[in-house]
């Protein structure tokens, strides 16, 4: 007898899946943002879409190769792209170019309290508020990621060595000092209380620094690259990607030194290719190699759900709403689900 | 992974002038209807012809894997983790080099980031040579001769410059450095692209079909090159734990200098040959299949590298035959 497949029997969907919106694209999907209860997401064609409640969404071609990075600055996106180009695009789709470097990718962007920045190679361009013409901060290997704190007074900017922190004094003047560590820094990011700077290494590894005395140290043992990292609930986890468990550190108290993570398993030993974190909640969004996402309590005994079921390809993105009402996946594939978390009953 | 989903990389090395873009313009104008990205780090006086030419700084990281020699180059990493997302697909990728980078770490960041391992393999090393400088080249810049050792083939071009026994002299001392790679004469780099794209060189099988071009032992040493290789034959069987010991230590200590190896192994009481690969310390190994029917089993061996002549290679390896 042979297996017919085209007669194989369709999955079980989740009743996320079931009540939302589900695009087969085709176009890898690199990144999303929030903004409000929007979201808006960068795609490997150059386009990208903004998805909102109830609203279709349509492409918006804003590169011509690849949208490299996507953030935003207030309500409007913001993008880079394989094609030079540093975009800022409102919630309705109009795109106006900041700045065009050629040939020259634009790698990272982000904007915080009227401050905007994109990175090309070696430099950050700063534009301060009101200003037309930036600042250019030089460093010596080519970017890996950039950060504002939460206020915007300090840049932080990971590169081969380590990280360089800009710090605007009280006359608005950037001043640099720098955090050492060997190895080729990626992503960086600030604790949302400020206190610490977490960067991804080239490594399996992430590298921190507690700012106030600037000890530093390793967190290690992962089976691959640390893509996706980000802080839960304040600053209590620091939930990690590249792992066939989501990795929490604890970040609460005495910081992450000594201590063991909270490693929340899934079944099939899938790597963890995304991580995002429920807002104002101990809970995350995991996202597996195989397509799957979960959501899970941060405890030792984890109370875990099946968001989306496997589409075969690696979970590249998750956003969820400001209100924490919807939730946006993406993966390499081009498959997005667009749906509500809550059941209508518990609205 | 599955090796035809890997996009192709071919590695365009040589010194400034040699011509090296007008073989990536003979590439791009020849092969109708196929998507190629082109990454470069010089603009030379001529330009490319393609409409994805990405801008590198050959940027140089050194890994923290506990690898001596281990650097790999970041910017290669991160354009080619961004090219694999793009929704158009590319039939291959090109990395142009400066005349004066060092191969090794281009070849080496496809062994050590699992990204970009997983989505692109090298296919070769491609070292376009200009006939008439190559000796100078090779005598003044080590860059020259490691461009040599590292390469798949060897484009010597400009053979119309100079005359029959130039051209040998100089193909022996290209053979001198590197028995494997096939060197191909040629003017104006007129070449058939089937003989430097998809050649699938660093591939375990290939190793298998590429027959070395090995040297009479008693040529002349008119040159004293500073990279050098050395081959060695047994038809008796080795011990494989012998081997590993030898081998893992040689390279722990020693792969620095040593720059390329290559082998086909018959182990005692093993019915399947062995056959691995490495650059540096970096090494990629696996059994290859059963030894073919009627062929007589023997060991081969092949260093590219410098000062070769004081690790006791032939003595190391005469150890690891079985008693």
């Amino acid at each position: 007898m042979k297996a017919d497949l085209n007669k194989f029997p369709e999955l079980n969907k989740t009743k996320f899946e079931n009540r939302g919106k589900e695009l087969r694209l085709g176009i890898p999907v690199i990144n999303s943002v929030v903004i409000g209860n929007s979201i808006a997401v960068g795609f490997g064609d150059g386009t990208i879409r903004i998805f909102k409640a109830g609203q279709s969404s349509e492409p918006i071609k804003a590169h011509n190769g690849i949208v490299l990075c996507i953030s935003k600055d207030g309500d409007d996106i913001i993008t880079g792209g394989d094609d030079g180009r540093f975009l800022r695009i409102s919630l309705n789709g109009e795109i106006s170019e900041i700045a065009n470097f050629g040939s020259r990718w634009v790698d990272h962007v982000t904007a915080n309290n009227g401050s905007l920045v994109c990175t090309s190679g070696n430099n950050v361009y700063l534009w301060m508020a009101g200003r037309k013409e930036p600042r250019i901060l030089e460093h010596e290997s080519t970017i890996g990621g950039v950060a504002f704190d939460s206020k915007g007074r300090r840049l932080a900017v990971s590169r081969y060595g380590g990280v360089t922190l800009w710090k605007k004094d009280y006359s608005n003047k950037w001043k640099s000092s720098n955090l050492l560590w060997k190895g080729s820094h990626n992503k960086v990011i600030f604790s949302p209380d400020d206190r610490y700077l977490v960067t991804s290494m080239q490594e399996n590894q992430l590298h921190f620094w507690r700012l106030k005395d600037k000890t530093d140290s390793t967190m290690s043992g992962y089976g691959a690259k640390v893509k996706s990292f980000a802080f839960v609930h304040d600053t209590k986890f620091l939930v990690t990607s590249g792992s066939n468990d989501a990795v929490c550190w604890p970040f609460d108290g005495i910081g992450p030194e000594g201590r063991q993570p909270i490693c929340l398993p899934f079944v099939g030993n899938k790597l963890v290719t995304f991580v995002e974190p429920f807002p104002n909640e101990n809970a995350i969004f995991t996202g597996l190699s195989d397509g799957s996402v979960f959501l899970s309590e941060i405890e030792k005994s984890s109370n875990t759900i099946i968001i989306r079921s496997f589409t075969e390809s690696e979970v590249t993105t998750i956003s969820v709403t400001e209100d924490g009402s919807s939730i946006l996946i993406g993966d390499m594939a081009g498959n997005i689900l667009w749906t509500s978390i809550w059941d209508e009953e518990n609205k | 992974m599955d090796s035809n989903k890997q996009v192709p990389v071919t590695v365009l090395t040589g010194f400034l002038g040699a011509g090296k873009t007008t073989l990536l313009n003979r590439i791009l104008t020849e092969q109708h209807g196929k998507k190629y990205a082109v990454i470069v780090n010089e603009f030379g006086e001529q330009g490319i012809d393609n409409d994805l030419v990405v801008d590198a700084d050959e940027e140089v990281f050194e890994m923290n894997n506990g690898c001596i020699c281990c650097t790999v180059r970041g910017d290669l990493i991160r354009i080619l983790s961004g090219l694999m997302k793009r929704a158009d697909k590319l039939d291959a990728i090109i990395v142009e080099t400066t005349g004066l980078a060092d191969p090794a770490p281009v070849a080496q960041t496809f062994f050590v980031d699992q990204d970009v391992a997983d989505r692109t393999k090298l296919d070769a090393i491609v070292t376009v040579a200009d006939a008439v400088h190559l000796s100078s080249q090779l005598t003044d810049h080590h860059e020259a001769e490691e461009q040599i050792a590292f390469a798949d083939v060897v484009l010597l071009n400009k053979i119309d410059l100079v005359d029959e026994s130039g051209l040998e002299a100089v193909k022996e001392r290209i053979r001198k450095i590197n028995p494997f790679a096939k060197i191909i004469n040629t003017t104006k780099c007129g070449v058939s692209l089937n003989e430097i794209l998809n050649l699938d060189a660093f591939s375990l099988k290939r190793v298998l079909e590429v027959e070395p071009d090995f040297l009479e032992s008693d040529h002349d040493h008119e040159h004293d090159d500073d990279v050098t290789s050395l081959s060695f034959v047994s038809d008796t069987p080795l011990d494989m734990e012998k081997f590993q010991d030898w081998f893992s230590k040689l390279l722990q200590t020693k792969g620095q200098d040593i720059l390329r190896t290559k082998g086909i192994l018959d182990f005692t009481g093993e019915s399947d040959r062995y056959v691995f690969q490495g650059v540096h310390m970096l090494m990629d190994a696996s059994p290859m299949g059963k030894w073919p029917e009627g062929k007589v089993r023997s060991s081969r061996l092949v260093f590219i590298g410098r000062n070769l002549e004081s690790m006791n290679l032939k003595e190391g390896f005469e150890n690891c035959k079985s008693a």
